[in-house]
């Protein structure tokens, strides 16, 4: 039984990590932005099975709750509202110098980042060898809102600034549209040669 | 149990492809998706950490929610940045911003 | 008992799903006619209307305050679930600080609801500062020629 659940467990492990890799590539590289915006929701409901292997339940189901439901929500309507996004020429990159570039400073972080996955002994600065595998929600609850509470304001407070930028830059928005109208070289403020016309003719 | 290399691994491609997104891409909107990419890297690695390492398993998970919850707070004000980039650039590419007034001309 | 052991049924109604929608794209293709393919065939069905533009058209600006509401409805409810779902023993402290932590999600979403109007340019408001900018240009017109 116990062979069974490690092999059981490996072969899911194997399963959901090329599932993920496959969509976070789609999602990158797929030339059309709609579907690769459904691809990376699809990647972050994916990456939910990896807290079931790692026995975090709560997570799981926030991470579905926030990144499938919201996030992933969000970045296919922001699709939808920038139709120029939709443009497949954004595609290609001009030179080839930036590309060169960029793909430079990416493998600088890969490597970097290769060391701290690869060569960095973590099992053995681990304060203790066994793994606890409790389930129960409580725990995390008292550590989060028992004795850690003041993360949970500073949460707040930062989502608290998000929503108030939002709208103030929503509302910025709004006086660059106003300005075509009203301002003073706008387009209303000059007279109208066509509506002019009518109006000497009436008179 | 699956030994703790295969999740840094893991995390560890997660973050490359995401990086790569990050820095090659010129539309706005899939640079955000690279960041959100690297940002699940980030969460595997922490539980994954966290988990072996047992005094700390909750320690990681709560700083996972706060992780979570801080995502959702700057996609929601990236996308509100882009919106405006749009609206003033006329695009939402990163290569090259161009004033709306040099497209249309007016 | 290890947590996956719990979900096989998820991944057994996953691929149940994934094979039933393999299945009937596959059986559909098997059974639709295979016709030549052009453009009249493919584009948009609208019924006695020629189709105009592409489908994929610009939603206005102001439906993604929406969303970012939504989006901090989820993550106030998944903190919310954190509380609600463990056996914690409620203490004062712990009262006080849930309180305080919906109280600053209500301030963000009672301001955003109270600038909404101010975040759009609604067609009525358009209409007339149209209207009242033409009855001034009107006006000026009218007083340089006198």
């Amino acid at each position: 039984m116990q062979g069974f659940e490690t092999l059981f467990e490996q072969v899911e492990f194997i399963l959901l990590a090329g599932l993920v890799l496959i969509l976070a590539y789609l999602a990158l590289e797929h030339e059309d932005i709609v579907y690769a915006a459904f691809f990376f929701g699809m990647m972050a409901s994916v990456v939910a099975g990896f807290y079931l292997l790692l026995e975090a339940p709560f997570i799981a189901g926030m991470q579905i709750a926030v990144y499938t439901g919201g996030i992933s929500a969000l970045i296919i309507f922001g699709v939808l509202l920038l139709p120029r996004a939709q443009d497949s020429t954004l595609e290609v990159f001009p030179t080839s110098r930036a590309k060169r570039i960029g793909v430079l400073i990416t493998s600088v972080v890969m490597i970097l980042s290769g060391i701290l996955a690869l060569l960095f002994p973590w099992p053995e600065s681990f304060v203790s060898e066994n793994i606890n595998l409790s389930q129960n929600l409580e725990e995390l609850a008292k550590w989060l809102w028992g004795s850690h509470g003041i993360y949970v304001q500073m949460t707040a407070l930062i989502i608290l600034t998000a929503l108030v930028g939002a709208v103030v830059i929503m509302k910025m928005e709004k006086a660059e549209r106003l300005e075509p109208i009203k301002g003073e070289f706008g387009i209303e403020a000059e007279t109208h040669p066509a509506y002019t016309e009518t109006q000497e003719e009436e008179q | 149990m699956i030994p703790l290399s295969w999740y840094l691994v893991l995390a560890f491609i997660l973050i490359g492809l995401g990086v790569y997104g990050m820095m090659v891409k010129r539309n706005l909107i899939r640079v955000l998706i690279g960041a959100e990419i690297i940002g699940n890297g980030v969460t595997i690695a922490l539980v994954a950490l966290a988990l072996y390492n047992s005094p700390f398993t909750f320690t990681g998970q709560g700083l996972t929610i706060i992780i979570i919850a801080i995502a959702a707070a700057h996609t929601a004000l990236a996308m509100v940045l882009m919106l405006m980039y749009h609206r003033r650039y006329g695009t939402v590419d990163l290569g090259q911003p161009v004033r709306q007034e040099e497209i249309t001309g007016v | 008992m290890r947590l996956f052991i719990d979900f096989i049924p998820v991944l057994i109604w996953a691929m149940l799903a994934a094979v039933l929608v393999i299945v009937m794209l596959f059986a559909s293709w098997v059974l639709r006619p295979h016709v030549l393919q052009n453009s009249e065939k493919t584009s948009t069905y609208e019924c006695g209307e020629e189709p105009i533009g592409p489908a994929r058209v610009s939603f206005p600006y102001n439906y993604l305050t929406y969303t970012i509401l939504f989006l901090v409805v989820d993550v106030l409810g998944a903190f919310l679930w954190l509380l609600s779902s463990s056996s914690l023993r409620f203490t004062e402290i712990t009262v006080w600080q849930f309180i305080l932590f919906t109280g600053i999600f209500m301030v963000g979403i009672w301001y955003v609801i109270k600038r909404l109007p101010e975040t759009y340019l609604s067609g009525s408001e358009t209409v007339e500062l149209y209207q009242k900018a033409r009855a001034s240009s009107k006006s000026s017109s009218a007083h340089e020629e006198a």
